[in-house]
């Protein structure tokens, strides 16, 4: 049990107060910096909040693929990108396919924590 | 000067440059007046040097810039004494470029190798090129401005005796490329399935053999100075080498390099027809799409490998700084990017 307010809304309210209050009175040779800090903390923000809900997805979808044959979760994603540079999945459409959507489904899944602002302006989110 | 840092101090390199500018320009007395590190170049230290010169070639008060290497670098990157070399072949060429003066590998001098150009006006920053909607009328003739530019660094062609330090394009081209990034990848200490997927297709779809020319090879937004609507320079040669003209047509229109403004293909400043229309102006080819699209993938591919290395000069080689850790994520976007381009059917609805 953890006391309140919460790290990512600890996070939230620090990121705001540096961008808000500390940055006008920083030098503006320091304000790259300040930003870039500022973006540390929303990625960590939104990976706190995210959890691990994401790759339990995506290892769930990697063991679909797999079937029993995958031995267990770990590895599974080093055993994709194995298996798509070496054109494992050419022989079959549904598992070319049902690769490919991992893909997407990882990908987003990661910008959705690194850059949701980047998802949007491709028309996803 | 202490945060960046040349490696000799600084009385000691304004002293020793001062001398070494009177006897490269002629001069029979130089004083430095400003020596200021300038902002951005994760690869190489950039410094404004003001400089009096009493006579010979360049009398006078001069506005230059120092370009020395950063404390680590990346492996590909060419020597300074080289990167002048190239600056000098473009110059010659006709390209927009900060003329080149001097260069020296005398480690006495500021303790590492350097060379020295003027100095020019004007903004690099993509962010404020791209936003800012002042600009937003001149971009397409800037656009096809620069595509008139990147032809005339192409009429630079293998063999030329002055730049016979450059690889061979035999040992350059998409094959060792692909063979690169392969083995990054197997060092690397994360999967990246998307990157292993396009890397494949490209493997699988090597454009016909063409004969190369030079490429800048980071011809883009932010590699270029604007002064008001002015291009006044074409930045950063550090990765020139012999290539395939679309090679720097693909870099140039990656979605990686569009900033503010994804929906402009040509650099985040205009649509693609202003910017090939300037190349085939000025080099009276034409520009072939599906070589640009090949180029483009392997665009995305090679600048998340790039972001990927700026990361690990956090994670592995210990450098604190925190534009290179934050980098390393940029490669989950050339890899949404990878799947845009290889997949039309897009992403499914419950991704």
């Amino acid at each position: 049990m953890r006391d309140l307010p919460s790290g990512s809304e600890l996070l939230a309210l620090a990121r705001d107060v540096l961008l808000q209050e500390l940055m006008p009175q920083l030098p503006p040779e320091v304000h790259l910096d300040a930003r870039l800090i500022a973006n540390s903390m929303a990625i960590a923000q939104r990976e706190a909040l995210a959890g691990g809900t994401p790759e339990q997805g995506i290892l769930a979808d990697l063991e679909r693929l797999y079937g029993d044959a995958s031995n267990g979760r770990p590895g599974l994603l080093s055993r994709l990108a194995h298996d798509l540079r070496v054109g494992a999945f050419g022989s079959s459409e549904q598992r070319e396919r049902d690769a490919r959507r991992i893909l997407w489904r990882l990908t987003i899944a990661k910008l959705r924590s690194a850059n949701p602002r980047f998802l949007n302006a491709n028309g996803l989110s | 000067m202490a945060a960046t840092g040349l490696p000799r101090s600084e009385p000691a390199a304004r002293a020793a440059l001062a001398r070494f500018f009177a006897a490269t320009s002629g001069a029979d007395a130089v004083k430095i007046t400003g020596l200021t590190p300038l902002r951005g170049g994760a690869i190489q230290e950039n410094w404004a040097v003001d400089a009096e010169f009493s006579g010979g070639a360049v009398a006078g008060e001069q506005r230059l810039v120092l370009r020395t290497a950063a404390p680590t670098g990346v492996a590909a990157s060419l020597s300074r004494l080289e990167e002048f070399a190239v600056l000098k072949a473009a110059f010659a060429a006709g390209v927009t470029v900060p003329e080149p003066l001097w260069a020296s590998d005398d480690l006495a001098i500021i303790g590492k190798p350097f060379f020295v150009m003027r100095r020019i006006e004007g903004t690099a920053a993509a962010h404020r090129i791209t936003r800012d909607p002042t600009l937003d009328p001149a971009l397409p003739a800037i656009a096809e401005r620069l595509g008139g530019e990147l032809a005339r660094i192409h009429t630079i062609r293998p063999p030329r005796a002055g730049l016979a330090f450059l690889v061979s394009y035999e040992k350059v081209g998409p094959a060792q490329q692909i063979t690169a990034f392969r083995a990054y990848l197997d060092r690397h200490p994360m999967p990246r399935p998307v990157l292993e997927w396009g890397i494949r297709w490209l493997e699988q779809h090597p454009p016909p053999q063409i004969e190369p020319v030079l490429c800048h090879h980071d011809f883009r937004t932010g590699n270029y100075m604007l002064n008001g609507t002015a291009v006044t320079g074409i930045l950063d040669w550090e990765f020139a080498g012999w290539g395939d003209p679309h090679e720097d047509i693909g870099w140039f229109c990656s979605k990686g390099w569009r900033f503010a403004r994804l929906d402009r293909e040509a650099g985040g400043i205009s649509e693609r027809g202003p910017f090939y229309r300037g190349y085939e102006s000025e080099s009276r080819q034409s520009v072939d799409p599906a070589r640009v699209f090949f180029w483009e993938l392997l665009a995305s591919v090679r600048w998340a490998v790039i972001a990927l290395q700026q990361s690990d000069r956090y994670m592995i080689a210990g450098e604190r700084n925190l534009d290179l850790a934050l980098t390393g994520r940029r490669a989950t976007e050339c890899e949404l990017e990878i799947l845009m381009l290889l997949d039309a059917g897009g992403a499914p609805h419950d991704a």
